[in-house]
């Protein structure tokens, strides 16, 4: 089909010109982060200092070391440390007073390296690494659990993997919208509007929408704060920190239940109409007509490939979010402590993804096509964005009306 | 500076659990929770041991990189501490512990978990040392007295060994010398020197 181009996408000069405001701040950002992967801030160090009562020269971690190995020797075989009168007793070994404070200590990871540094003596007594599940004789759950190396891989994948990997897809996916924003402009209505409508999605499917996108939103901020707080919250202080993870605790579930029971009338409404067809793979050879303003958009049904790839990653994202999410909420209700783990990593990171998908539809949902805001919006689109991006949809629902008549 | 750790000598430990039984008494621990725990391995078998586990106060502790607030920190002498202020009971640490040491009442969020808590070393909390609201939250300071963990004090066969690192590493050496055997610092490797592959 010829269109006749009368809107161009580099038309639309006050959106592109926010695009590249918005495009350079994220280059910032992702500047910073790519910095945040390299630097050395992942290992744990102490962040407290022993020190002695009522002693301000700083110098008194020496009365702790004192205090700690004198009393440590003591444990060693009963003829070498007393009780027996002739025995080297620690002066302050009885009694309940008070000797240490504590104090905050600046971040250096010389303590952390030492403790970490491994001397020959050591060496030789140490146990292979290995997981260790033996009984035990206490009600509790877990006891019977010795160690499990695998926890250190698990944070690794959390605090490293998890965290550095959303933040680069959130931000980077970010920053190339607002590129395309400020390069190739908005996907505009070549033709210019029609105003002529046809209805696009009734009621019940805007309701749907809204509110599993307000869930998922809800869902995306609290999760975002309890995953990045320690970079975006606690600068502003440990206490707003610690509120701000409460509420985001109880607001996280609080929300699921909108967002499951969306993702469930989402998939019975829409899951027929966006089954894979041998369209889509066309479409997507096109790239959807995105990157060009020459009239030639591939044809599309009710929904384009595009619009199912987002429908996929909403319905089995969801689906696998909801599960690992209940999982989370009920402690041992159906994995043990290894399930539960990796429960935790696959709702981190498919989180953080989704998160990062979700920003590409609400970009072409809004400021990235130009109409396409209105059809979930008030349910009707412009005629003529029905025809340059879904023709075959209009001509069906054109026809059927036809027919009627 | 001294670095603390525990040590347990499982070639003497008798599986009494007096460890566990002393550091609830000393800390009031409430019910449900337990800080100290003994594990037998191979019950049952010629080759049975018992080690008594809590937390392991680690090296480049992963509960500590985890935690999404500001709960879990570390001492100059290795102790990890916590703040049950600020804590929002979401279970990372509890994943990421190679030990299995943190433990949630099952208090808040649909009955699943509360505000976390775990062996101190007997260090207390960030309240002031020695005070009752410190006592109330982690049980007592014995750090701050001066004093080591309860736990290994009480161990009546000197199993279960606490303290500056290298003294007790000392004194589990020397005793391993005297009597021609030892099964080795279990969960040391894990605990203490992580970047040294097996």
């Amino acid at each position: 089909m010829k269109t006749e181009v009368r809107v161009r996408g580099k038309d639309f000069t006050g959106y592109r010109i926010v695009g590249a405001i918005a495009a350079l701040l994220l280059a910032l950002v992702f500047a910073w982060q790519l910095f945040e992967l390299f630097d050395d801030d992942n290992l744990t160090v102490p962040e407290v200092r022993w020190g002695a009562a009522g002693d301000d020269s700083g110098v008194a971690g020496v009365l702790a070391d004192d205090l700690i190995t004198a009393r440590s020797r003591l444990q060693d075989e009963r003829y070498r440390t007393g009780p027996a009168p002739d025995g080297e007793v620690p002066a302050n070994a009885l009694g309940n007073e008070i000797f240490l404070t504590d104090e905050p200590l600046p971040r250096d990871t010389t303590l952390t390296r030492s403790w970490a540094m491994l001397d020959e003596d050591t060496g030789q007594m140490l146990q292979e690494r290995q997981r260790v599940v033996g009984r035990s004789s206490l009600p509790y759950a877990n006891a019977e659990l010795f160690e499990r190396p695998f926890a250190r891989d698990w944070r690794l994948g959390l605090a490293d993997f998890a965290t550095h990997l959303g933040a680069i897809a959130i931000i980077g996916f970010s920053l190339l919208l607002a590129l395309i924003l400020a390069i190739r402009g908005r996907v505009p209505i070549l033709e210019g509007r029609a105003h002529r409508t046809v209805k696009r999605f009734n009621l019940f499917e805007r309701a749907t929408h809204w509110m599993t996108s307000f869930s998922f939103i809800m869902l995306a901020i609290t999760g975002v704060s309890i995953a990045y707080g320690d970079t975006l919250i606690r600068p502003f202080g440990d206490e707003l920190l610690g509120a701000t993870g409460w509420i985001s605790t109880w607001g996280h579930p609080i929300f699921a239940p909108p967002f499951a029971l969306g993702i469930v009338f989402m998939a019975v409404m829409w899951t027929m109409r966006n089954l894979p067809s041998r369209l889509d793979l066309h479409w997507l050879s096109k790239g959807g007509g995105f990157f060009s303003d020459d009239g030639h958009n591939p044809p599309a049904r009710k929904f384009n490939a595009g619009q199912k790839l987002i429908f996929w990653s909403a319905i089995l994202g969801g689906i696998t979010m909801v599960l690992s999410g209940l999982t989370l909420m009920f402690p041992y209700y159906w994995l043990d402590l290894e399930g539960m783990s990796w429960a935790m990593l696959i709702h981190a990171i498919l989180g953080v993804l989704l998160i990062a998908i979700f920003i590409g539809h609400i970009y072409i949902g809004t400021v990235g096509m130009q109409g396409a805001f209105w059809a979930m919006w008030g349910g009707n689109v412009d005629r003529n964005w029905a025809k340059e991006h879904h023709e075959l949809w209009l001509a069906e629902i054109e026809d059927g009306k036809q027919g009627k008549a | 500076m001294a670095r603390v750790k525990f040590l347990c000598d499982t070639d003497r430990c008798i599986e009494c659990n007096a460890c566990a039984t002393v550091c609830k008494n000393e800390h009031e621990v409430p019910w449900g929770m337990v800080r100290r725990r003994v594990v037998t391995i191979n019950d049952g078998e010629p080759d049975e041991k018992s080690i008594a586990i809590s937390c392991m106060h680690c090296t480049d502790a992963p509960c500590v990189a985890v935690c999404p607030v500001s709960t879990l920190y570390q001492t100059d002498l290795g102790i990890v501490l916590h703040d049950k202020d600020t804590c929002i009971g979401c279970g990372y640490c509890f994943y990421a512990c190679p030990f299995g040491a943190p433990q949630y009442p099952r208090a808040s969020l649909f009955g699943s978990r509360g505000v976390m808590d775990k062996c101190t070393f007997c260090a207390g909390g960030p309240e002031e040392n020695g005070s009752e609201a410190e006592f109330r939250k982690y049980g007592r300071n014995r750090i701050a007295e001066g004093k080591l963990p309860i736990c290994a004090e009480v161990c009546s066969t000197r199993a279960l060994l606490a303290g500056d690192g290298d003294t007790i590493g000392e004194i589990y050496r020397e005793r391993v010398i005297h009597r021609g055997y030892g099964a080795g610092a279990w969960g040391w490797k894990t605990a203490y020197y992580p970047e040294n592959e097996t």
